[in-house]
């Protein structure tokens, strides 16, 4: 790894700190490719003493939105597009294409894989009662996945250039994605009766039937209202109606 | 609680709030990670794993897509985590678990809305500074990256802050004046909260594809598991 990409990778980590409205990971992404376009003040790379410099990084911080792990790929594509002198039209038109399709398979491949395949086994893990060491395991192999994502994506990026699309069309990447969602919903359909298993384990006599109810009733009204109501909603509703009864059930 | 352990909690708030987007999102914002941290520094393990494991269900019900707005659950399950431990030394009983529900879902809620606003203040400072941008100011750049994120720290920290706050006063107000049914009927709104949400949150993502039958084996096998236990 050359100190450069090392310290675009490390910036990477903290590619949403400035997330706005209005350009989204745009700060952040150009604050990660920075360090990649360090090369271009030189005037023997026909960078004008730092005109292609300034002109790289004032593109690198125009909006970009997609799964921050994967950010990486645009980056390092952008980056080495920059210095081999691609116009800046095709490079703006490199950022603009990989939005859609880094944010989509970021989102499947983690957001709804990788991520609550790994809480999932933390809570079986919890509920069988290994205790901290469902927590470490989650923690450690939750960021291998992640650091080797934000890894790899770096590098492909920074390999391919304009021609990066190719990355994601590798075979690993394509059976990973098509594996995260079977296996995330294997296992977090293990872990939900598992943790109801857990978290019920204190009640006793009517409340546990109470809890059945509450249990099948909320799942039947969060499904039919899908869209309309969200669970956090649904649990302080619950919770008040609650509240309410239990001040006049005495 | 000791002034320490409340200057505790607060860091690992705030830590956990700057995980979820900024910084560096290794997931020590999950609740299943904030929940028993927060427990081993109240010395009560055993609140903050069923904190942890209840707050990891409502997760379930969020998807962090673009830039969609959702609840902050991190310092929310280390507020909660604190709500259920105060109520239950304050005579709450040993079941705090909905009081601490309670607390944190309405920190989570107050999280969610803190996101929208940082990032609101984080669009206005990139207005103000676009044109510096454009000329390609790399000192520009990393200075509006920089306070982008000690904004979202300051956001974290006050959020977790509200949540122990919250955690105090219900520990002042409600946990003693509960009867022990109403203590239950709390509860059993939480737990019954928690698993519906994961289940509904987990079945949008599933979806009726080939994945409903990966799904349906693994509440088979879950389920099996829970029975031989």
């Amino acid at each position: 790894m050359t100190p450069a990409l090392g310290k675009s990778l490390l910036r990477l980590f903290t590619v949403q700190g400035s997330y706005d409205y209005e350009r989204m990971q745009g700060i952040g992404v150009g604050v990660a490719e920075e360090p990649l376009l360090r090369d271009l003040r030189a005037v023997a790379n026909g960078g004008g003493g730092g005109a292609a410099y300034r002109a790289a990084v004032a593109r690198g911080a125009h909006f970009f939105n997609a799964h921050p792990y994967l950010c990486g790929l645009a980056v390092g594509a952008a980056a080495r597009a920059e210095h081999e002198g691609v116009p800046p039209e095709q490079v703006e038109r490199l950022r603009a294409a990989l939005c859609g399709p880094l944010g989509s398979l970021g989102d499947r491949l983690v957001w709804a894989g990788w991520l609550p395949l790994m809480s999932a086994l933390a809570l079986v893990g919890v509920a069988l009662g290994t205790r901290w060491w469902a927590i470490i395991g989650f923690l450690a192999l939750y960021n291998a996945g992640h650091v080797t994502l934000r890894w790899w994506a770096l590098r492909a990026g920074w390999t391919y250039g304009i021609g990066v699309a190719a990355a994601l069309h590798q075979p690993v990447l394509q059976r990973a994605a098509a594996l995260s969602g079977p296996a995330m919903a294997l296992a977090v359909g293990a872990a939900l009766p598992l943790a109801a298993q857990y978290l019920s384990g204190a009640f006793t006599g009517w409340s546990r039937g109470a809890l059945a109810v509450v249990a099948a009733g909320g799942f039947a009204l969060l499904w039919w209202r899908r869209g309309k109501l969200t669970g956090v909603r649904f649990g302080l509703g619950l919770l008040a109606v609650a509240a309410l009864a239990g001040g006049l059930w005495r | 609680m000791s002034l320490e352990t409340q200057l505790l909690l607060l860091a690992w708030g705030t830590l956990v709030g700057l995980d979820l987007v900024s910084v560096p999102q290794a997931m020590i914002a999950r609740p299943i990670v904030a929940g028993p941290v927060a427990g081993a520094i109240l010395g009560d393990l055993g609140t903050g794993l069923a904190l942890g494991v209840l707050f990891e269900l409502f997760q379930y019900d969020v998807l962090p897509v673009g830039a969609t707005r959702y609840p902050e659950y991190g310092p929310a399950t280390v507020a909660a985590v604190s709500a259920a431990h105060v109520a239950a030394s304050g005579g709450g009983g040993a079941l705090g678990i909905g009081l601490g529900a309670l607390v944190g879902l309405v920190t989570g809620m107050a999280g969610g809305t803190s996101m929208h606003l940082v990032r609101r203040l984080n669009a206005r400072a990139t207005h103000a500074a676009s044109e510096r941008l454009e000329a390609g100011d790399t000192r520009v750049l990393v200075r509006l990256h920089v306070a982008g994120i000690l904004r979202d720290t300051a956001r974290a920290a006050l959020v977790t802050a509200l949540g122990l706050a919250l955690a105090q006063l219900v520990r002042a107000l409600v946990a003693g004046a509960l009867t022990l049914r109403a203590v239950t009927l709390l509860d059993v709104a939480a737990v019954g909260g928690g698993i519906a949400a994961g289940a509904a949150g987990t079945l949008r993502v599933v979806g009726r594809g080939p994945n409903l039958r990966w799904f349906a084996a693994g509440v088979v096998g879950g389920a099996a598991v829970a029975w031989l236990r």
